[in-house]
């Protein structure tokens, strides 16, 4: 590992302060159906949540952005956060990655002095773009020379990471359960970060019916201790 | 492309009150019945029909629809739009709507059967300028095969993007290759076999709203499950997974319904098939 990836390895860690503890991403509409008991059917949920709604969302707009970056076409880099935003249809979901990003960018800008974070807060401010925490972390990742498919599997990393942290205590697991997942995790995400590296940019913001409905349910749902 | 199989141009204006069509252009495989006003309407609701009966492999078809100021339209299909098998190319659609300030329209067309091996690609985006009304509803089946199989189709897409004074609200993308996808499986299909969605864009779109809303679905009987959230303009989606086209047909239209009562004060016209 080169010393730079170390560097983008501190934004993967879950206890950096984006606030993903509170997203569940509408996992938790599936713990409170039932649906979602244990290790198994957990693994079960974050399977199709990483390689049917992450991959065509997060990480080809992560793809698209490095690659935008290497060619310092920034239109397609606020595109991009536009886009991105505007597909996830689900509100808390989205107000989510909408805080998520600001919170990162918050976060990046005190530790690097990187041009282009500077300009995306200015957007921010000027309410230009909404933010997002996958084109931080993929604008920190092509400044640092971390290659590409790196940053993209390290953001899917972040990602996952978080939510089986937010499983460990909601479902609950035990953290020995959380650390196993994650584990057999790393084939599932070397495979999606391949898949991502390949893909059209045409299938962009596929939807998983099925996820984006337990994302908009959870506004309505009983008990709740996550944010979405 | 310059040779489509189906052409289709609708402009649409107000004048003194009364939406008319100011141009009606059609060409190939794609024709609009006469209009129909319905009760005392002071706007048309149009028919698509496709003469040949359904989209055939290599088939493309266009549609543009433009509404004036202050003009209101509703559009719907004649019936279901099929779409055989495309053994070596795909059917493509592309509808393209302009809609002016304080414009409304209504694109309700019926649901999509795509037969076994067929591939379908539909686009449809849509330019609005603020304070205009959009409610686009569409359905997915699980198409048809002779031996009776859901899921026989090979590919489905269908993008929507919509965009208000140039600026992109919403995008929507749903994919359905049943050979790559677990179909029925949890967070796709969830054991449900239809898939239903309605984009609603108005101003007065807010909280009361959406609460009356979840009433008025909850009130609906039958096997479903459905979603409902505020997209980042004034407006929201409904998606909804049922095992009948005709549920989902009901819970849009009670949504349909209750919207119409709370921003126009009327009831949504019955839409009559012949």
């Amino acid at each position: 590992m080169t010393n730079n990836a170390l560097s983008l390895f501190q934004l993967c860690d879950s206890n950096f302060p984006t606030g993903s503890f509170s997203h569940s991403f509408g996992l938790e509409t599936y713990i409170q159906k039932d649906k979602v008991v244990d290790a198994e059917t957990f693994s079960g949920w974050l399977k199709v949540y990483l390689h049917e709604q992450l991959a065509y969302a997060d990480g080809l707009a992560a793809r698209i952005v490095y690659e935008a970056l290497e060619q310092d076409d920034l239109d397609k880099v606020w595109e991009m956060d536009r886009i991105l935003t505007v597909q996830n249809l689900a509100k808390e979901s989205r107000d989510g990655t909408q805080r998520m990003g600001d919170r990162m960018l918050d976060i990046a800008e005190s530790i690097y002095n990187i041009p282009i974070l500077s300009a995306y807060r200015k957007r921010l401010k000027n309410k230009q773009s909404f933010g997002h925490s996958a084109i931080v972390f993929t604008m920190v990742g092509h400044y640092l020379g971390v290659e590409k498919k790196t940053t993209i599997v390290y953001y899917l990393y972040s990602t996952i990471a978080a939510l089986v942290q937010n499983a460990v205590r909601a479902i609950p697991l035990g953290q020995t359960a959380g650390q196993k997942v994650i584990y057999a995790f790393q084939e599932e995400l070397k495979a999606a970060g391949d898949r991502i590296i390949g893909l059209d940019e045409m299938e962009f913001g596929v939807v998983a019916p099925g996820l984006e409905i337990s994302q908009m349910q959870h506004e309505r749902v009983g008990i709740r201790i996550f944010s979405s | 492309m310059s040779e489509w199989t189906g052409i289709l141009e609708l402009d649409v204006e107000n004048r003194q009150g009364r939406t008319v069509a100011d141009n009606i252009y059609f060409q190939g495989a794609f024709k609009v019945m006469r209009p129909v006003y319905f009760g005392k309407n002071s706007y048309p609701c149009y028919y698509l029909l496709n003469p040949g009966g359904g989209y055939l492999d290599g088939d493309t078809y266009r549609m543009r629809v433009s509404l004036g100021e202050d003009s209101r339209l509703t559009l719907t299909t004649q019936s279901s739009t099929k779409v055989y098998k495309t053994p070596k190319s795909y059917a493509y659609q592309e509808t393209e709507f302009h809609l002016k300030k304080n414009s409304y329209l209504e694109y309700l067309p019926d649901a999509l059967i795509a037969y076994k091996d067929a591939k379908y690609i539909q686009k449809n985006v849509v330019y609005m300028e603020k304070g205009a009304t959009l409610l686009y509803s569409d359905i997915v089946t699980p198409g048809w095969s002779p031996e009776g199989d859901a899921f026989s189709y090979d590919t489905l897409r269908l993008k929507s993007e919509i965009y208000m004074d140039g600026e992109l609200v919403v995008f929507d993308h749903v994919k359905l290759q049943p050979e790559q996808q677990n179909m029925t499986g949890l967070g796709f299909m969830e054991g449900y076999t239809h898939l239903g969605s309605f984009i609603v864009i108005g101003e007065k779109t807010d909280d009361a709203l959406i609460d009356r809303l979840y009433e008025v679905v909850h009130a609906e009987s039958g096997d479903f499950e459905f979603g409902i959230s505020k997209l980042t303009v004034p407006g929201f989606t409904l998606r909804i997974i049922a095992d009948k086209t005709q549920v989902i047909e009901r819970v849009t239209a009670a949504c349909h319904a209750a919207i119409s009562e709370e921003w126009q004060q009327m009831k949504p016209s019955f839409l009559r098939k012949y």
